[in-house]
């Protein structure tokens, strides 16, 4: 940090650029600097249920490490095989079971922070004074650097339930998913994933999936066996009055796997069927979900792209993956207006341009479509507090023309 | 006063360099600051349910509602939020996420702070703003909403304030117990790995008009079950034999007086036998905080003040209650409050009364980022208006 500054070259932190909205890429020269060796699990509480990390080690290999223990980190992004903690915590990343565990910002506990001068500051939850771990948590790299954090420990459940429903179309399985949480249940995991997405991973991993169905839920729920029972028998009865054709318990540890295999694959499993893919992702009230998915399919069937849905449904958190052809520039173009298309009509769904991705450079623009610039603004203040000199990851989350100055003083 | 109202009083007593000071519930009556001549803006008229859709699990609340107005309407709905504040009765939900408090059901359900999805509010300048929204994940730009969270109202208004809620559980039972000498180190452990996991779990000594159950030669123990009906009698069975096992002959289990005698572990430390008292609270780790609780406790015993003790078993506070005599108390507080920042330097006062306790180091050890809390001040808050004498963000702590 010290040399970005003497050179006054912008500084880039990377985990392992997994990150969907251009976050860690450079837009013009300075320096990336890149965490995969920072990659210790540095102190281990179990008696307090957390432990010390540095922001390099991928998601995955924390529970990993800490499963003899019983106990794991709750946080589960699908890249999370690649994906480190340090780029979680720069994008508040969520993953399937944060419908019951939260994201990322619920889990960490304390940060170590290395600010635009290269100075080193701490922050805690427990801290007299603003909340500082939270609004570093998602700050994509702008306001600081995480060299290490405290994070949550969770104690792995006693048991855990793991449920396939089959619909026969993409709306009774969105239906079935707003009645399930409007009738107060919260299952540790709730996932939809569409005709296309199934098939797409039926070809690629062969997870047991019905290729035939309309759409998939894959439910979880975990706790005491009572709990799980009557979540199966509550859920279960839900998906039927929704027209599920099927309502498959998976029996075994192997047969969990492989439902999750499924699904934490399907990103790769389009990849096959399609030479590229983007993947958009917003966040709208659970009730919206019908609506909101009814736009996507909508707008790609206008514009002649397939689409294939894979997403966080009990969390409103949709992922349409638009499948194209980079080669083909009305492809291209036709993706784009997509993608702005399905922004703004979770915006006027009462939904925000991002649920878990992030804005990076992608979305900057969108951020107009949700804040207005007095928002804006107070976001800019922030900014320029931690980092005035705009070294830290510049040119990310802000549309242009928003500075701090336009607060009245 | 609605938005408009306050930013144009914001706005003038920018201009004018005229304090101003924020009024919640007023639950801690001026504890943490300085009496200054300042202009007050009450919040406690603001208490509209904005938005509250049950089937998302979301609602939007003006921020002088109170924790108990909002654990009612919830409740109608089968929902809750763990605000858990004492006094619910009286405390906003402004002054709840102001003063960043965290209540015994967190390491369950989350703090408040971990279910606030968005918020509005108002600027020194008067600038209205606002950040998040009513969705339940929500990564587009900074998440200003938490930012405010523990600012003690010296960086914004806090207007409204929208939240993720949660199924209210079933059942509700509470477990107490006396504590045979020899045991509270076993019964800790075996608390702390109670399947299910306790909602809360409390240890104490003292206390004994506000909170139920004999006292023990080891101390008491209280410990909420929350969870669905078809498990609530396999895991009171559970329960008592791990209780058993520690060496707790008998349980007394509470069902209709479960949320009420909660309550009163909640409120008890803000209850204060005249004015003569001081109520502390210090965050600890759980391995930590019988060990802290007998260091305190032995300094107030120095004192020759009567104590009573509150251990937070799953999440590590300790609260700490000492009642002195009329004779030396005002002139024991200082000494007091030294010795006990010592010990505990995150100590917080949680409430106290008499003279000379504006005196006293009511927040304990300040935060690392310090110098960048500052800054965050003079920038939103350029001329120091809101809220000044809350001495340690402006730079003037004692
Ligand atoms: C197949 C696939 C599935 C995905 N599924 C999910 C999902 O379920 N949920 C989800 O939320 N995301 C998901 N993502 C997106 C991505 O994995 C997440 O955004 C992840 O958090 C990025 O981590 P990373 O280590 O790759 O970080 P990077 O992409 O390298 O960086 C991400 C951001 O964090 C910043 N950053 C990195 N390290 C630090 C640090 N030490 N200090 C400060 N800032 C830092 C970077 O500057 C950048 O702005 C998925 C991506 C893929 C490819
Ligand atoms: C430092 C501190 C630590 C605490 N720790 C504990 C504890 O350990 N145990 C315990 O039992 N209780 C604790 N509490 C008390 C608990 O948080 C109270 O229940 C709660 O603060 C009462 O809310 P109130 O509405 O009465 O707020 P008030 O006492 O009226 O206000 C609290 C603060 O918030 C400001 N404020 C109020 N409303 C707003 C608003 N809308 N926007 C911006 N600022 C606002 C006020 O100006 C004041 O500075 C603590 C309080 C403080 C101040």
């Amino acid at each position: 940090m010290k040399i970005a500054r003497d050179l006054a070259e912008p500084l880039i932190a990377r985990g392992s650029g997994t990150g969907l909205c251009g976050g860690a890429a450079p837009l013009r020269a300075g320096i990336v600097l890149s965490f995969a060796r920072m990659n210790q699990l540095l102190e281990l509480d179990i008696e307090n249920r957390r432990a010390r990390v540095a922001p390099g080690l991928v998601n995955l290999q924390l529970s990993e490490r800490i499963a003899s223990t019983g106990y794991f980190y709750a946080p589960d992004p699908a890249s999370q095989r690649a994906s480190t903690i340090g780029g979680n915590i720069g994008t508040n990343a969520g993953g399937p079971h944060c419908l019951a565990y939260g994201t990322t910002v619920n889990h960490v506990l304390a940060l170590e922070i290395v600010d635009d001068r290269g100075e080193c500051f701490t922050t805690a939850v427990e801290d007299l004074g603003y909340d500082l771990t939270a609004l570093l948590v998602g700050s994509e790299g702008t306001l600081g650097i995480v060299t290490s954090a405290w994070v949550r420990l969770l104690r792995i459940p006693s048991t855990t339930g793991v449920w396939l429903a089959a619909f026969p179309s993409i709306e009774s399985a969105s239906e079935a998913v707003s009645a399930i949480v409007g009738a107060g249940i919260v299952p540790t995991a709730l996932e939809m994933m569409d005709a296309t997405i199934v098939r797409a991973v039926e070809s690629a991993y062969a997870a047991g999936y019905p290729a035939d169905a309309a759409a998939v839920l894959l439910v979880e729920s975990s706790g005491e066996p009572e709990e799980v029972a009557s979540a199966d028998a509550a859920i279960a009865r839900i998906a039927r009055a929704h027209g599920a054709t099927k309502w498959q318990a998976a029996t075994s540890a192997d047969q969990r796997e492989a439902l999750w295999r499924g699904r934490k694959g399907a990103a790769g499993a389009v990849g096959r069927i399609a030479p590229n893919y983007y993947t958009q992702d917003v966040c709208v009230p659970r009730t919206r979900l019908p609506e909101m998915l009814a736009a996507v399919d909508d707008a790609a069937r206008k514009h002649g792209i397939v689409v294939g849905n894979v997403f966080h449904a009990g969390d409103g958190n949709l992922h349409p993956l638009l499948l194209y052809d980079k080669r083909d520039a009305r492809q291209v173009a036709a993706v784009i207006e997509i993608g702005n298309l399905v922004l703004a009509r979770a915006v006027e769904l009462g939904g925000t341009i991002s649920g878990e991705h992030g804005v990076g450079i992608e979305k900057r623009n969108g951020m107009s479509m949700v804040y207005r610039t007095e928002d804006l603004a107070a976001m800019a203040c922030v900014r320029d507090v931690f980092d005035p000199q705009a070294l830290l990851n510049p040119e990310k989350i802000f549309p242009s023309g928003i500075s701090c100055r336009e607060m009245r003083t | 006063m609605n938005d408009t109202a306050i930013s144009d009083a914001l706005a003038e007593a920018s201009a004018g360099r005229r304090p101003v000071t924020l009024r919640g519930g007023g639950v801690f009556s001026g504890m943490h600051r300085r009496v200054i001549d300042a202009d007050e803006i009450d919040l406690r008229s603001r208490r509209a349910i904005l938005e509250y859709e049950p089937r998302d699990l979301t609602i939007g609340v003006e921020c002088g509602l109170t924790g108990a107005h909002m654990e009612q309407t919830l409740r109608e709905h089968r929902q809750f939020l763990p605000l858990d504040a004492p006094d619910a009765s009286q405390a906003s939900v402004g002054g709840i996420l102001a003063a960043a408090w965290s209540g015994p059901r967190r390491h369950r359900y989350g703090r408040p702070r971990d279910l606030l999805i968005g918020s509005s509010f108002a600027l020194a300048d008067g600038t209205l703003a606002r950040a998040g929204g009513m969705v339940v994940k929500n990564v587009a730009g900074y998440d200003l909403s938490r930012l405010f969270v523990g600012s003690m109202g010296t960086l914004a208004v806090l207007l409204r304030a929208n939240f993720k809620t949660l199924p209210l559980p079933d059942s509700a039972r509470m477990f107490l117990a006396a504590l045979p000498a020899g045991t509270r180190e076993r019964a800790f452990a075996q608390i702390r790995n109670l399947r299910p996991e306790p909602a809360a779990a409390w240890w104490s000594t003292g206390f004994e008009r506000e909170v139920d159950g004999e006292p023990g030669d080891d101390g008491r123990i209280a410990i909420l079950l929350e969870c669905e009906n078809a498990l609530l009698e396999r895991a009171t069975l559970d329960w008592r034999a791990a209780l058993g096992r520690a060496g707790i002959p008998e349980t007394r289990l509470l069902d209709a007086g479960a949320h009420a005698s909660f309550t009163r572990l909640l409120d008890a430390p803000m209850r204060l036998p005249g004015v003569h008292a001081l109520s502390y609270r210090s965050p600890s780790l759980p391995s930590h905080a019988l060990a802290l609780a007998d260091s305190l406790a032995e300094v107030v015993d120095r004192f020759e003040m009567q104590r009573d003790l509150l251990v937070d078993i799953m999440n590590g506070d300790v609260t700490l209650r000492a009642v002195g005599d009329a004779a030396s108390f005002t002139q024991m507080a200082g000494m007091l409050d030294d010795a006990l920042h010592d010990r505990a330097p995150r100590a917080r006062i949680l409430a106290g009364g008499g003279e000379g306790h504006d005196r006293l180091d009511c927040f304990g050890l300040l935060p690392n980022a310090l110098a960048q809390m500052r800054a965050l001040k003079a920038r939103f808050d350029p001329h120091g208006i809101l809220n000044p004498g809350i001495a340690f963000f402006d730079g003037r702590h004692s």
